[in-house]
This record gives C-alpha cells, sequence and structure tokens, in this order.
C-alpha cells in the first residue's frame, strides 16, 4: 500500500506525453477536440500527482525509485530512471495544478487563435517535460529533460512567430539558457569522472557528498557546484543570465504564468535544491549562491519600478523573487528556498493569468494606458489584488510566510543579505502597488469597452487566489511542517521570527503606501525622481544597458570574428589550395608540352629517365 | 542459412541490378526510370536490414566473410636469402563489423531518401540514375570491403560517379565545384595509394604463403604482433630490411592516412573543397555527399589509421582533439555568418564533423562510439537537411536567407520538420545529434578536460547558428510572394518523415547503435591498454 501510487508515477508525465502525440496527430483539425485532449491530460496527471502526494504525506518515508539501462558501454554504463522523494511530490503537485488551470484558462484566453491545437500541443509537451525533470532520478535524465523543457520555452515564446519580436525573443530565451546549459553539461561530465563508480544519481550524489567522504576533491566539488549553478541561472533567471526571461514575454500569456513563472524557471532552484549536498560540501559555492541571488532580488525589482509593460514588470518580480530562493538555498535553507518556490508558484501564476485576463480585455499591455479597470472586472481586480499581496509579502497571504522564513534565515546568517532582502521587498511592495493602483483603480482610458473575461478565465484565477491566501500556512514560525516534511528534521529556523515577521510587514506596508501616495493620493508627484535624476531613471528604464553591453562585448566582437575567417576562408585558405591544385595543372600542361611529336625531345627524355633510373640502382647500394 | 548466401556482395552489388534495368529503359520515361531507381536502392535497404537483424555482434563478423583470389602473379625474388618465388594477390575479400555496419545501414538508407529526393532532377534522369547507382556501389563497398586494394577500388569508384553527377546536374557554378572535388578527392586519393602501397608492401607479406596482399587481416596481424614484423622483416633479410615495419615507417603511413581520410572529412584547412559541392550539386546528391561520403573520411580514419596504427594514433590523440576542436569552433563561428543556407549546413558538417574526431581522440569505449554515433546520426541530420533544402529551393527558387521569412505560414509542415532537424543539430536530447556528441565530449572529458570544455563552447554557437538560419527561414513576417507555396507532396513527405523518424529513434534508444557496436572496439582497447599498461 505504501507505495502503490508512487509505483505509477511514471505515468504522471506520460498523460500529457500522450496528449502531445494526439494532438501532433491529429494536426491542426479539430480545435474543441485539442483543447479537450489537453485538458484531460493534464487533469488525469494532476489527480495521480495529488495521489503521490498524500500518499507521501502520510506516515513513513515512501521513497520509491524505478529505472532501466539506457546507454550500454560495456563498461559504462547511462541509467534512466525516475524517483519519488518528498520535494518531488510536492513539485508534481505544483507543475500538474499550474499546467491543469492553464489548460482551462487557455481555452479561453487562445479561442479565437487558429492555432490553438499547436498551442495546446507545445503546453502538453511543456508539461510532459517538466514532470520528467521533476521524476528523473539522475543527473543525465534530468539534463535530458532539461534542455526539451528549454525547447518548449522557446516553442511557446516564439508561439506567435510572425511577429519579429517573437522571433527574437525566443532565439534569445534559447540561446542564453543554452549557456547555462553548457555549464550544467560540463558539470555532469566532471560528476562522471569523479563519482565513485561513475555514478551519476542523486542518491549516490547525496551519500557521496553528504557525508564530506573526501570521495571527491573540495577543489572539483566548488568547480561543481557552482557549473551546477551556472546552468540554474540560465533556467532561473538570474543575473547575469535574466536577460531572455523578460523577453520572453512576447508568448501568449498563459505560457509567461506556466512557464515564465510558476515551473521552469523554478527549474533551476530545483536543481540546486536536488544535489543540495554538492552545494553543502562547498561553502564558496554556498556564498556565490547566496550573494547572486541577493543581488538578483534587488537588481530586478529596482528594474521592476520603471517598466510600463504589465508582463515585464511581472517578469521582473520573478527574476526578483527566484533570486529570493537562490538566497535562501545559498544561505543553507532548502526548506525556505522550496517554501518560496511553493507560494510564489501560485500567486504569480495568478498574477500573469490575471494579467492575460486585463490584456484580453483592454488590448494592450502598457499599464499607462489603463485604468479604472477595478469596477468593470471585479473577480480580475480582487484576485489580482490578492495575488500582489502575496508578493508584497503582507500576511496573512502566502509570500509573506515564505518570504518570511527567508528573511528570518538571512538575519541568522547574514545581516548584509538581510538588509538586501528587506530592501528588496520595500522595492517589491512599491512597484505592484504601482502596478495595481495605475490599472485597476483612476480614470478608465481607452475605449472603455473593457469586461469580465469568461468563466473559463476566472475560474482558475479564483483557484488560484484561494491558493495565494493559503498556501503559506504549511509552514509559519509556530508550525514547522513543511521543514520537517522536507528534510526530515525540526526546523529551528525561525529564530527571531517575530523581529522579522514586523520589520517585513512594515517595509511592505511602507511600499504600498508610497505607492498610495504617489498613485492614487498624488501627493508626492510621479516624476519626482525622474526630474531630479533623469539618468537614475533612464538607467532602470534601459534594464542598466545590460543588453547593450552583450551586444557590445559578445555578439558584435563574434559576428566581427566570423566575418574575418569568413574572409581568410574564402580567400587566403581557398585561394593557397587552389594555387597547388593549379601548380599541379600547370605541371601537367608542362607535360603535355613535351609530347610534341619530335623525336628529339622523346629521346632526350628516355636517356634523362635512364640516367636517374641508373642513378637509383646504384644509389641503392648505398642507401643501406 | 544466412551464412551460406554470400550476403555483403549481394548487398554492395544489388543496385547493380537496378543499373541494368535503367540501361533497357528509353531515355524519355522519367516514370519508370525514377521507379526502377528508387526500388534498386530499396533492395539493398532490406538486404542490409536483413544483415542487422542477424548478426550478433560477434567479434570480428566472421560469418560474414567473403573471400577469393583475384589475380595471383607469381614473381622472382629480387634479394634475400630463401629460395622460391614470391606472389601478389589481388584479393576480393569483404567482411562485417561493428564498425562497418551501422554506417551500412546508413547509406543503404540515405541512398534510399536521396533516390526519393531525385524527384527535382529535371533533365537526363537515365545517366542520372545509373551514375548514381554506381555511386551507391562504390559507398557500399567501401564500407564491407576488408582488401585494402579492393577497398580503394570501391573508394574511387565513388569519385567518378560524384564528379558527373555534380557537374551536369548541379547549378550555376557546378562544373568548377565539380572539378574542385576531383582534385582534392585525386590528391586524396594519391596520398592514400602511396600510403596503401606502403602497406603492401611492408606488412602485407604473409610470412606463411610467402604472398603480397592487401588482406586487412594479414596487414593489421603484422602490424599489431611484434613477432610476425619480426618474421616478415627476416624474410626480407634483403638489404632495406630495417626500413620495413620501422617505427618511422609506422608513423609516415599514420600521417599520410591521417591527412589522406582528413581532406574527405573535411579537417580544415582541407575543407574548401566540400563547400563548393555543398552550393553546386544538386540537393538529392548533397544528402549522400554530406551524409555519407564524409562519413568515409572518418571511417577510412578510424579503420585504417586507427585500428592499424593504434599507438601512433594513440601518441596524437592530443593532435587529433586539437584538431577536433578546431574543426568546431572554426566551423561553427563562419556558420554564424553565412548568408547563403546551404553554406551554413556545409560549414555545419565542418563543425559536425569535428565531434567526430573528439570521440575518436577520447580512445575510450564511450568517446569512440560516440563518434560512431554521431557520424550516423550527423549522416541522417544532415540528409534531412538537405531535403529539406532540395524541396525549398524547388518552391522559392532560392535558399539565400535575406530573401526567405516566414514560411512557417505557408509550409508548415515543412517548417515543422526544418525546425525538428535544426534542434537535431543542435544536440537536442532526445534526437540522435545529442547521443554522439555527448558521449564523444563524456569519452575525451577523461583525458583532456580543458579541451573538452572548450568544445563545449561549440555547443552554444551551434544552438546559435541553427536558430539564426532556420528562424530566419520559417519565421518572422511571411514575404507575400511565398503566400502560395504548396507544402510538402506526399513524395517528399515520406522521406521527412522517416528521416526524422530514425532521428529520434536513436535519440531515445540508442541501443540499436550501441548493441551491434558493443565489441568492436574491444580490441583496439585492449591493444592500447597493454600497450600502455606493460
Amino acid at each position: 500500500m505504501d507505495t502503490m501510487f508512487s509505483e505509477m508515477a511514471w505515468l504522471i508525465p506520460l498523460f500529457p506525453l500522450a496528449a502531445f502525440l494526439l494532438l501532433l496527430a491529429s494536426g491542426r483539425s479539430g480545435r474543441r477536440v485539442g483543447v479537450a485532449i489537453g485538458s484531460v491530460g493534464s487533469l488525469a496527471s494532476l489527480v495521480l500527482s495529488i495521489l503521490v502526494l498524500i500518499e507521501h504525506m502520510g506516515d513513513g518515508a515512501t521513497y520509491y525509485q524505478d529505472g532501466f539501462k539506457w546507454i550500454d558501454l560495456g563498461s559504462f554504463q547511462l541509467n534512466f530512471g525516475y524517483e519519488v522523494t518528498n520535494l518531488s511530490a510536492l513539485m508534481l503537485v505544483v507543475v500538474t495544478a499550474v499546467s491543469f488551470l492553464v489548460n482551462v484558462y487557455s481555452a479561453g484566453y487562445m479561442r479565437d487563435d487558429e492555432r490553438i491545437s499547436v498551442f495546446y500541443s507545445y503546453i502538453a509537451l511543456f508539461t510532459f517535460s517538466m514532470l520528467g525533470l521533476v521524476l528523473a532520478d539522475n543527473m543525465l535524465s534530468l539534463y535530458f529533460f532539461w534542455e526539451l523543457v528549454g525547447v518548449c520555452s522557446f516553442l511557446l515564446v516564439g508561439f506567435w512567430y510572425t511577429k519579429p519580436a517573437a522571433r527574437a525573443a525566443a532565439k534569445k530565451a534559447f540561446i542564453v539558457t543554452r549557456i547555462g546549459d553548457a555549464g550544467l553539461l560540463i558539470a555532469i561530465l566532471l560528476l562522471f569522472w569523479y563519482m565513485p563508480d561513475h555514478a551519476l544519481d542523486f542518491v549516490r550524489i547525496e551519500n557521496v557528498f553528504e557525508g564530506q567522504t573526501g570521495a571527491v576533491a573540495a577543489g572539483v566539488t566548488t568547480l561543481i557546484a557552482i557549473l551546477i549553478f551556472v546552468g540554474a541561472i540560465g533556467k532561473s533567471g538570474q543575473f547575469p543570465l535574466h536577460v531572455w526571461l523578460p523577453d520572453a514575454m512576447e508568448g501568449p500569456t498563459p505560457i509567461s504564468a506556466l512557464i515564465h513563472a510558476a515551473t521552469m524557471v523554478a527549474a533551476g532552484v530545483y536543481l540546486v535544491a536536488r544535489t543540495f549536498d554538492i552545494f553543502q560540501a562547498s561553502p564558496v559555492a554556498m556564498e556565490t549562491v547566496a550573494y547572486i541571488g541577493a543581488f538578483t532580488a534587488i537588481f530586478a525589482a529596482t528594474i521592476g519600478i520603471a517598466q510600463n509593460d504589465i508582463k515585464r514588470i511581472l517578469a521582473y518580480s520573478t527574476v526578483s523573487q527566484l533570486g529570493y530562493m537562490m538566497m535562501a538555498l545559498g544561505l543553507g535553507s532548502l526548506t525556505g528556498g522550496v517554501f518560496h518556490l511553493f507560494t510564489h508558484a501560485f500567486f504569480k501564476a495568478l498574477l500573469f493569468l490575471g494579467a492575460g485576463s486585463i490584456i484580453h480585455a483592454v488590448h494592450t499591455q502598457n499599464i499607462n494606458e489603463m485604468g479604472g479597470l477595478g469596477s468593470k472586472m471585479r473577480i480580475t481586480a480582487w484576485t489580482f489584488g490578492i495575488g500582489a499581496l502575496a508578493l508584497s509579502g503582507i500576511p496573512p497571504f502566502a509570500g509573506f510566510w515564505s518570504k518570511d522564513a527567508i528573511l528570518a534565515t538571512a538575519l541568522h546568517e547574514n545581516p548584509t543579505l538581510f538588509v538586501v532582502g528587506v530592501v528588496a521587498a520595500f522595492f517589491t511592495a512599491f512597484y505592484m502597488s504601482r502596478l495595481f493602483f495605475l490599472v485597476f483603480t483612476g480614470k478608465p482610458k481607452g475605449d472603455g469597452k473593457a469586461h469580465e473575461s469568461p468563466l473559463s478565465m476566472t475560474i482558475p484565477l479564483i483557484i488560484l487566489a484561494v491558493f495565494a491566501i493559503g498556501a503559506g500556512f504549511i509552514e509559519t514560525p509556530w508550525n514547522g511542517t513543511l521543514s520537517e516534511w522536507l528534510t526530515g528534521t525540526a526546523a529551528a529556523a525561525h529564530s527571531g521570527g517575530g523581529l522579522v515577521m514586523v520589520i517585513s510587514t512594515a517595509v511592505g506596508a511602507l511600499g504600498i503606501y508610497l505607492g498610495w501616495l504617489v498613485f492614487v493620493k498624488g501627493t508626492i508627484a510621479r516624476d519626482a525622481i525622474s526630474s531630479r535624476a533623469p539618468w537614475l531613471a533612464r538607467l532602470l528604464e534601459r534594464k542598466y544597458y545590460i543588453d547593450e553591453i552583450y551586444e557590445a562585448i559578445l555578439v558584435k566582437p563574434l559576428r566581427g570574428l566570423g566575418q574575418l575567417l569568413n574572409a581568410i576562408d574564402q580567400y587566403l585558405i581557398d585561394g593557397i589550395v587552389s594555387f597547388i591544385g593549379g601548380t599541379a595543372v600547370f605541371l601537367g600542361r608542362g607535360g603535355t608540352r613535351l609530347q610534341n611529336g619530335q623525336v628529339q625531345t622523346y629521346g632526350l627524355i628516355t636517356i634523362l629517365g635512364l640516367v636517374i633510373l641508373i642513378i637509383a640502382v646504384v644509389g641503392r647500394r648505398f642507401w643501406s | 542459412m544466412m551464412s551460406d548466401l554470400p550476403i555483403l556482395s549481394l548487398i554492395t552489388f544489388s543496385p547493380l541490378l537496378g543499373i541494368i534495368v535503367l540501361a533497357l529503359l528509353p531515355k524519355g520515361s522519367s516514370r519508370a526510370l525514377r521507379a526502377t531507381a528508387i526500388v534498386a536502392t530499396i533492395i539493398p535497404l532490406l538486404l542490409s536490414f536483413w544483415l542487422y537483424a542477424d548478426y550478433d555482434g560477434a567479434v570480428d563478423g566472421k560469418p560474414y566473410e567473403e573471400q577469393f583470389t583475384w589475380v595471383d602473379t607469381q614473381f622472382d625474388r629480387l634479394t634475400g636469402t630463401s629460395e622460391g618465388t614470391l606472389s601478389f594477390k589481388l584479393q576480393y575479400e569483404m567482411g562485417v563489423d561493428g564498425l562497418s555496419l551501422p554506417l551500412l545501414l546508413l547509406t543503404t538508407i540515405v541512398a534510399l531518401m536521396a533516390a526519393l529526393a531525385s524527384i527535382h532532377i529535371k533533365k537526363r534522369w537515365k545517366s542520372f540514375y545509373i551514375w548514381f547507382l554506381l555511386l551507391e556501389i562504390g559507398m557500399l563497398g567501401v564500407f564491407l570491403a576488408r582488401d585494402i586494394i579492393l577497398f580503394f577500388v570501391f573508394f574511387e569508384m565513388t569519385l567518378i560517379p560524384m564528379f558527373f553527377l555534380i557537374g551536369i546536374w548541379g547549378y550555376m557554378g557546378r562544373e568548377k565545384a565539380a572539378n574542385k572535388f576531383l582534385i582534392y578527392n585525386g590528391i586524396g586519393s594519391a596520398i592514400m595509394l602511396i600510403a596503401f602501397v606502403l602497406l603492401i608492401s611492408t606488412a602485407g607479406f604473409n610470412i606463411d604463403t610467402q604472398t603480397f596482399s592487401g588482406s586487412y587481416e594479414t596487414i593489421k596481424a603484422n602490424l599489431l604482433d611484434m613477432q610476425a614484423a619480426v618474421n616478415v622483416a627476416e624474410a626480407w633479410t634483403g638489404n632495406y630490411s630495417n626500413l620495413f615495419m620501422s617505427e618511422t615507417m609506422h608513423w609516415t603511413i599514420f600521417i599520410l592516412l591521417l591527412v589522406a581520410f582528413g581532406i574527405k572529412l573535411p579537417l580544415f584547412p582541407f575543407h574548401t573543397w566540400m563547400l563548393r559541392v555543398h552550393t553546386e550539386a544538386p540537393p538529392a546528391i548533397v544528402m549522400i555527399h554530406s551524409g555519407i561520403l564524409l562519413k568515409m573520411g572518418a571511417y577510412g580514419l578510424l579503420r585504417f589509421g586507427v585500428f592499424l596504427f593504434p599507438e601512433q594514433a594513440h601518441e596524437w590523440a592530443v593532435v587529433l582533439a586539437v584538431l577536433g576542436v578546431i574543426n568546431i569552433l572554426y566551423g561553427a563561428v563562419l556558420a554564424l555568418v553565412q548568408k547563403e543556407f546551404k553554406l551554413v549546413l556545409a560549414y555545419s558538417s565542418i563543425s559536425h564533423m569535428g565531434i567526430v574526431l573528439l570521440g575518436i581522440a577520447s580512445f575510450n569505449e564511450i568517446g569512440l562510439q560516440g563518434a560512431m554515433i554521431q557520424l550516423v546520426s550527423h549522416g541522417l541530420i544532415s540528409a534531412l537537411l538537405f531535403l529539406i533544402v532540395g524541396s525549398l529551393y524547388e518552391r522559392t527558387g532560392t535558399t539565400e536567407l535575406g530573401e526567405l521569412g516566414g514560411l512557417a505560414k505557408s509550409l508548415p509542415f515543412m517548417s515543422g520538420v526544418l525546425l525538428t532537424a535544426g534542434m537535431a543539430s543542435l544536440g537536442l536530447p532526445g534526437l540522435s545529434g545529442f547521443i554522439g556528441e555527448f558521449l564523444s565530449l563524456l569519452g575525451l572529458f577523461e583525458s583532456m578536460r580543458i579541451l573538452t570544455a572548450i568544445a563545449v563552447l561549440g555547443v552554444i554557437l551551434t544552438a546559435v547558428y541553427v536558430l539564426r538560419s532556420v528562424l530566419g527561414i520559417t519565421f518572422g513576417p511571411m514575404q507575400e510572394k511565398y503566400g502560395t507555396l504548396r507544402d510538402a507532396r506526399l513524395i517528399e513527405a515520406v522521406p521527412m518523415i522517416t528521416l526524422v523518424a530514425f532521428i529520434v529513434l536513436i535519440g531515445i534508444y540508442p541501443a540499436v547503435l550501441t548493441e551491434p557496436m558493443k565489441h568492436g572496439f574491444d580490441t583496439l582497447l585492449q591493444q592500447l591498454s597493454g600497450k600502455v599498461g606493460g
């Protein structure tokens, strides 16, 4: 009984895979059928995932693993397998739940798109890949799905492929994450050759690194951890590989909710959590993770203040929140990171789907062109508000508890990072209130025809809102259910919890209040900063010029090198070899000239040949 | 039952049947000619799959050896002490093992696909298909020949049909391309011939029968077994005995072979000829060229360079790896800036063949198998890409990237296949490219960490140039003139789907290739570990 559902866990990714194959085979025919196939596939996965999770919440460890030999090379073999741990059981539910809701939501949102069944097939393929990633029991299987997830993201970002911006964004998303993937790939190569028995599975990785057995040297451990983290940076949009994530907003909004907020971008955090023992074995790596995470958190939050595109603001907030998760992991709090991942998945999916509902109504993404939508779209406004409060870290919403857990750890481990986290929380609250007030309050702009979205879109919003309120209670300072369940030990983390709770609530409230003063009350002019320090406003608006810097130091030199080599290839290398070929032809021509029909010439050549032969024969005696 | 049949010869010469029928058919009946050619490529395909099903991965593939003597010339001994005559044998010897079987399958598959893709050929069908089938015989023979003279004959047999196929049925600059092809490959063959003559006259001597021959087994045994080598030398106690089998001679032949097959592979800087072939030859022929003929270079390098001279090759592992890395990065960087899609693919081939060198340079089981899988995988992928190129050109009349765009709108199926092929090319897991690339890198990483890490940079660059070109063609706003294009016809779609199916099959179930190759490298690695360890 104990592992009954876990034994069937391999079916979870197969439902969406089957849906994908069915959709692929059916082509573009049958739109309603497409929606039905996709939704049923993800629903089946959701149900089974919930059963697996319930099983795992029961008494006793119900770890389950199974697999098969994938590549057999005689003395070496590479395996493919899955395992169900508490962490992966939790992730399964997050992924399938958000996926299912997005399936339902898209039925409304994408209703008028003629390629809706293609869209559903991509979502199904994505869900399959993400579930495969979650269930993977070793680094190679994980990498397999890691890349597939990246491709699905690429396909969905570029879904509206005729738009040049979508094409550019898709390309950028793929290439930037691939830079991270290259790091992960090298990490896997290192693990393979340094692990005892070339083992790549997480269980043995845990055994080797947890006990600090010294089986892998300290320097190599650090290198492996950093390289894994490079992969995580790429996927989770951490600085300096964050540039693709905001651009990825060119994709349809339900995708932004599913991939670029709730699930795939969390894969980087999940990867670090999965290989946490390697990181813990290397203090240097842990510090790197913590500082990069903290820096990303505040860096992206400041950019979020200056953006005007509703989806881009949310995208930068995602980057920032993922930074929090990384910071938590880097500070040694596995629970903090995973907990925030869990709550964030719900409230960020909520915010994105809410944003989709707004865009659906007003057909613009610029928040300056919106306003007064609160009265026309009550459900969207309420649920979006709940999501915004959760993101801003206001109690009792879900984001408060998880952010609080991270800040409490930070205060305990590294006060500097605590300050960074608090400041970033302030910015977060500020840009979310700016977003909310500009969109939902004030005077209506545009044609005023905005109306509430259909039920297929609002019901997912309501469900997610419930989670955005309640999901935080699985782990509070007084009740360490999650940490005990995840790590097996009761948490003693939240020391000084009271102080942190007061500070983080105060900071969040202050940020919202400031937003209210500026954007509703008008006490503080909106251009208070941009008029006084225009360079600062421009710096934030231009996202610290990171894209421009990459263009200048990477893209252009590479293109220049390519053109230079191209010229060399065409003229020099081809020229030299042609010259050699030409010489052969020239010699041949010379040879034909000798055959001029004059007997004297032939005689001369004959004698010449004879002399050479004689020299050769005589010379051979001296040779040896 | 199977071993009774000379299955290898049947496979090799079965296209001859088609040639005979083609010769009897009238010139103008394109349908009948086409059908004959397609059937003629199906026969070796079926036979080779039968062979695959029957092959049990035996270490030496003994059951499939076919052998008879062709010419036996006797001549008097010029020097030396022992009495009697010597003879020189021209032998017909065929065999199959883990090294040749995957490439044999690749050849029969790609040949059929190329025959199907030849629907775009517009003139002189009869001679086209005759040359085409002759080319196939040559290729099949190359992978099955077990006598180096026979190998050479088959190898040359691919050159002449290729020359005409490029020169007559190619695009604008076809004649120049054909000439260039012939000059380069001629030089390569000449160097190979020198190496082979040196091999035959030294290691080709069978001490028991007092004969010289090009028998691969004899040569291999003489080269690898020191005592045999000494015996050969003693049999020749003439004046220049110390030249035979000396270290210098080993190195000379090895380097000659490296250059000869390096031109075919192609190794930087001997690659410029294949750029012209890629752009000027008809796409169906480029499928063969990029899909199979380039693999002959790698196969020759493995079969003769590495298997016969493992010590030299092993000593030069770093050189091979550096050459591989240069190929990877040079090809990738140049693919990045090309304006013509066919040139992107040509440079991409250079880059991908570099990975094969990395796998070889690893000198462990993982890397060598990776190199073999990479060969098959790249053969399938580049065949698929040029299949699409052919169909695209039929419709748009251009393959200039600047003039294409947004084709996913009017050609959704072909664009989807192109995207899949691109993904396979950039090494997406689940498709065959990943397996070859990953195993080659994994293998090389054991001994050369830094070089492997540099090679991984190529993985990033590959993604950049593939997406740049593939998205440039399929994504973006559609130009109006392409609005009325019709998507792939059935006869175009069938080979596309087939190739994708094989690419996916290898990608998710690589055992189809690793199983028959399982013991392919055992002897090589044993020799090396014996030499290095002892």
